[in-house]
């Protein structure tokens, strides 16, 4: 339903659209700033810390990454640590021995980087019930395409914390248009599953292999996706809200220097679906 | 300084009310004298309309002599009868009649001078009246004036011509949001024959609702509102619908580039008259002749109908009613459907008490809908909002004396914001979503008085008591720590019918002194408080039909702005040039801001989303302006800055607002060259809008985010500057009933490509907005900024006719 809002205040402004032409801004620059984005899951293929930086806008040079960190997730009931070691093939940090998270344990992130600790905290939570997915050809209509359409099942038992994220995986492309954002609350309920949930945001075609992902996030998290769904749409015109960074929910432990992204601690589900082939 | 007194105790509050209503209506009787005036009404001969702003004074004596009023009404102290009575209006040949001592009541019926080249600007100010009156802040822009200025696509809109005026910014390219005086468009009360608009425009802000034909008379009170209005901190837009003449049916209308309009009015009897009006775009009907049915089965319209009856029982009595209803609809391919609709209904009766007492009551009922639909079998629903304001307001105008004036009255406002409703298709995965409803109860009370202390030192001193009691059916949340930022609930608790929830009050003093330094200038000041008890929950500069109003309650306490003013006014070669300068400073407690992220339509706790802190504004408004001859029109300037500082917003730091534009020009020029050709030009210069540029570029879950900086609004778009031109083809006046004219406009007459937007996203495949798909991959990605524009040399042609 967000994405309608932002389909009605683009409708506003598209309306009235005369011409658009690229220009050059002089813009001003602000020293690298650190990224972390930490995925943390109890699916262990999925879980990683890459670390960069911003650079000037106009620079279009390849990002500076960060090799030299120390990443470490700490389970915040055992104090066991779980060490993170940089694979320079990938850019990013992934765990020693390919660990992964426990479903209803709570976990901090740390990062040590230049004499400074970035630090997070999140829960893995229990995930939803995904019984089946259904797959339906749909003939063209307004606001989508033709093609076949994904309907998952299940049950959503929880009362609260109900943020999820769905990311879909096609013929091995990640779908990451700021329109194949998939994020969900309860705002509508909590039975989207029992009825059956039709993703209309995706047209697929005979033959396609696509890995379907369920995150069930934590609030931080799934607001910061939220926002950054917002920003990717903001046209900077009267119409939208004055554009800001996401929230991140790291934090430097001695509240020195920014920090971008965020920790993704996460239960996860995944399928593998074939248009025309069945359900692994 | 904030000043709330909490009535919790509901028997204070009904006592209090009680008083307020004994002493609103008793207590200016208690004046009322046996006072030896003449009283009359000055008419236009040729179409029998009251002529407002005439002078009338006794030969000879005209220092002593007054204006007629917004009825063509006026009182004249009595002197040694008989005497010759003077009265003259500019375009008009004056009258000058012997007046006996048994003459009462007289009618005055002038005649348009025969060769005046100007059109006669019909207004109820005298020629001086910026320099004499107590007045500061305060615009009246004739109809007539506003019809010359050239208008984006040829429709002439009144709240975009207020934006000519000095302290008004706009909020972007085209749109009719008004930013009065560091005020957001919220702050802005709208209303139309003493009733309020709650969205005073058309397609998403870019058309007011107002028909120009339909109305008569538009006043802008940005500085010293009286205390007889309120509910609004920055400005007060009162528009007035015509009313029918009284001399014979007559019609005028349009058709234009994109709508057409036509009115109607006259007498259906001596004592009644009416008018009509109704105005429709046809973009729709050009949608439907399309071969092509993805475009031929898409709506796109606006209208507006309103009416006005005017009865008048006796010479006393005046009873209006009028009607506005307007609608907005946008539909895709029979599917999805958006609108949204104004209703609004007034009934006005004015009576004369007295030879010195005047009632006026007006009742209104105000409503605002949209709806948004949506026809799929697996995701269909249906989405709507309503909410109301009813008002009831007496004022009792009491002028014992001529130099003495008092206003007195009572204002009850009732609010309803209806539940938002939304409704799934049966089979949507979706459930249903409905808030609570929230109501209110606002009493105004409030007296002024004018007074001549001397002939050189006038002033104005009135109080305003405003009470604001929210009231159930409806439910409150407990908040842990009672606070809702914490977002966790920690109890409801339910209120039946107009049960009490919550109470705000406050004080709103007006005060404003005049010193005539000369016979031609004058220095001026006031001050002012306003209290809001409602606003707009919103972070975008431009409203949307689905904003969302919150009433004040517990957690978020009503707005209120304090504005001081001083202003020297001039006129010059017998009031022919008008200059004046007006410097305030304007204090805003409890501004609302929202959280970033905020989802404030679909919730029922809608202050866990909110941010709330202070405003403050300045500047100095400089205008030259000649009213009369071949050559008419004003020169503005405005320095101004407006501040924001809200606590997790931009590091708890000042900030400037998008609408700050600290330098404002306007130039408006019309210019008569014959009876038949007239052309008007209009020149806009501002400082750029305040806007957010990103200070870097990071990657995060694939995507390349632009980076900002932690302060809002430190950035600039270029100046603004725009010229538009427009001419005017009046057919000759042959005797023939029917009398056409064109207009031909061009907007932007330069083709400055101001900007709309930047942004700051992508260039994929060096080619702007490019989507890519299985067959057209992305090759290429760079960072770029995207420039978006409108409206460069649009020309609009206007046929324009009345009978």
């Amino acid at each position: 339903m967000k994405k309608l809002i932002i389909y009605i205040v683009l409708l506003s402004s598209f309306l009235v659209y005369s011409c658009q032409e690229e220009v050059f801004i002089d813009l001003e620059s602000q020293p690298d700033i650190p990224v972390i984005e930490a995925i943390w899951t109890d699916a262990p293929g999925l879980n990683q810390v890459s670390i960069s930086y911003s650079k000037d806008y106009y620079n279009l040079e390849e990002n500076q990454v960060e090799s030299e960190a120390d990443v470490f997730i700490q389970d915040e009931e055992t104090g066991q640590v779980f060490p993170f070691r940089f694979v320079p093939q990938i850019g990013a940090y992934l765990p020693v021995n390919n660990q992964k998270a426990q479903v209803d344990r709570e976990y901090s992130l740390n990062v040590l980087l230049n004499g400074r600790h970035y630090y997070s905290k999140g829960k893995v939570l229990p995930p939803p019930t995904l019984d089946s997915i259904a797959v339906n050809f749909r003939e063209e209509r307004l606001f989508r395409d033709e093609g076949y359409y994904l309907t998952l099942y299940g049950d959503i038992p929880f009362d609260r914390d109900n943020n999820y994220r769905i990311r879909i995986v096609r013929n091995d492309t990640l779908l990451n248009r700021r329109n194949d954002y998939l994020l969900f609350d309860d705002t509508f309920g909590t039975q989207i599953l029992n009825r059956g949930f039709e993703l209309t945001g995706y047209a697929f075609k005979e033959n396609d292999r696509i890995r379907l992902e369920l995150f069930r996030l934590n609030r931080e998290a799934y607001d910061y996706l939220n926002e950054l769904v917002g920003l990717l749409f903001n046209d900077g015109g009267l119409f939208s809200p004055p554009p800001q960074n996401p929230t991140t929910n790291i934090i430097e432990l001695n509240e020195e220097g920014e920090v971008l992204g965020y920790f993704k601690s996460s239960s996860v589900l995944s399928s593998i679906i074939t248009i025309g082939g069945s359900e692994e | 300084m904030k000043i709330y007194i909490e009535f919790r105790n509901k028997k204070t509050h009904l006592l209090f009310g009680l008083i307020s209503l004994i002493f609103t209506f008793v207590s200016p009787i208690s004046y009322a004298q046996d006072r030896a005036v003449i009283e009359g009404v000055v008419y236009d001969v040729e179409s029998g309309d009251p002529l407002p702003g005439a002078n009338v004074y006794w030969a000879g004596r005209p220092q002593g002599g007054v204006v007629s009023d917004e009825y063509g009404r006026f009182q004249l102290q009595k002197i040694t009868l008989p005497a010759e009575l003077v009265v003259s209006f500019i375009g008009y040949q004056e009258i000058r009649r012997q007046i006996q001592d048994n003459d009462k009541s007289i009618k005055i019926y002038l005649r348009p001078e025969e060769f005046a080249l100007s059109e006669v600007v019909v207004s109820e100010r005298r020629p001086d009246e910026n320099v004499r009156s107590l007045e500061m802040g305060k615009s009246v822009v004739p109809i007539s004036t506003i019809k010359n200025i050239p208008a984006l696509f040829g429709e002439v809109d009144i709240l975009r011509s207020l934006q000519m005026l000095p302290g008004i910014q706009t909020a972007g390219e085209g749109t009719t949001g008004l930013f009065v005086r560091g005020g957001s468009a919220d702050q802005n009360l709208v209303q139309l024959d003493g009733a309020p608009i709650y969205n005073p425009s058309h397609f998403f802000g870019f058309f007011s609702v107002f028909n120009p034909d339909a109305i008569d008379n538009v006043s802008l009170y940005k500085g010293n509102i009286p205390a007889q209005y309120g509910g609004r901190l920055s400005s007060l837009v009162d528009v007035s619908l015509k009313e029918g003449n009284t001399n014979r049916i007559k019609g005028e209308g349009g058709i234009g580039t994109i709508s057409s309009r036509f009115t109607i009015d006259g007498p259906i009897n001596d004592k009644l008259t009416f008018v009509a009006s109704g105005r429709r775009t046809y973009a729709d009907i050009f949608l439907g002749l399309s071969n092509d049915p993805n475009i031929r089965n898409n709506s796109l319209y606006f209208y507006d109908l309103s009416g006005k009856i005017t009865y008048r029982p006796s010479d006393k009595d005046k009873i209006t009613i009028s009607s506005y209803f307007g609608n907005d609809f946008l539909g895709l391919s029979e599917q999805f459907g958006f609108g949204w609709t104004n209703w609004v209904n007034s009934a006005v009766w004015n009576r004369t008490l007295g030879e010195n007492l005047f009632l006026d009551v007006n009742a209104y009922h105000s409503s605002y809908n949209y709806a948004v639909s949506f026809e799929d079998e697996d995701s269909g629903f249906a989405w709507d909002n309503l909410f109301s304001e009813s008002g009831l307001r007496g004022e009792l105008v009491y002028t014992p004396k001529e130099n003495l004036q008092f206003n007195t009255g009572l204002h009850t406002q009732y609010y309803h914001f209806a539940p938002l409703n939304f409704q799934p298709d049966e089979g949507s995965s979706l459930e249903g979503i409905g808030t609570t409803a929230r109501n209110a109860i606002q009493y105004n009370l409030f007296i002024s008085s004018q007074l001549e202390i001397n002939p050189r030192l006038s002033a104005e001193v009135g109080l305003r008591k405003s009470i604001y009691q929210q009231i159930g059916r409806g439910i409150e949340y407990e908040y842990e720590n009672d606070n809702p930022q914490t977002e966790e609930i920690t109890g409801i608790i339910s209120y039946d019918n107009f049960q009490t929830m919550q109470v705000y009050s406050g004080w709103e003093p007006r005060a404003a002194l005049r010193y005539l330094v000369n016979e031609s200038s004058s220095v001026k000041a006031s001050y002012n408080r306003n209290y809001q008890y409602l606003q707009v929950a919103s972070n975008s500069s431009a409203g949307l039909p689905i904003d969302r109003w919150v009433p004040a309650d517990r957690y978020m306490s009503p707005i209120s702005a304090d504005q001081y003013s001083v202003g020297y006014f001039k006129n010059l070669r017998n009031n022919r040039w008008e200059f004046s300068v007006e410097a305030y400073y304007k204090d805003f407690q409890n501004i609302i801001d929202l959280k970033q992220g905020a989802n404030v339509l679909f919730t029922d706790n809608v202050e866990t989303e909110i941010l709330a802190g202070r405003g403050w504004a300045y500047g100095a408004e400089f205008l030259i302006r000649k009213n009369v001859g071949s050559t008419t029109g004003w020169i503005g300037y405005t320095y101004s800055r407006t501040f924001r500082q809200i606590e997790g917003i931009s590091m708890g730091q000042p900030f400037n607002p998008r609408f700050d534009r600290p330098h404002d020009l306007n130039l408006v020029l019309n210019q008569q060259f014959n009876p038949k050709w007239s052309a008007s030009l209009t020149f806009v210069y501002t400082t750029g809008q305040a806007v957010t540029f990103p200070i870097g570029i990071y990657e995060v879950d694939n995507q390349r985010l632009p980076l900002y900086s932690e302060l809002r609004n430190e950035d600039r778009f270029p100046d603004y500057h725009r010229m538009d031109v427009s001419f005017n083809y009046k057919a000759p006046d042959k005797g023939r009933k029917w009398r056409g004219s064109w207009n031909f406009s061009v907007y932007n007459v330069y083709g400055r490509k101001n900007p709309f937007s930047y942004q700051f996203a992508e260039i994929l495949n060096e080619t702007i907005n490019f989507q890519p798909s299985l067959d057209n991959p992305v090759t290429t990605r760079r960072p770029g900024v995207v420039k978006t524009y409108l409206f460069t040399f649009l020309p609009s042609l206007t046929y324009n006719f009345e009978f």
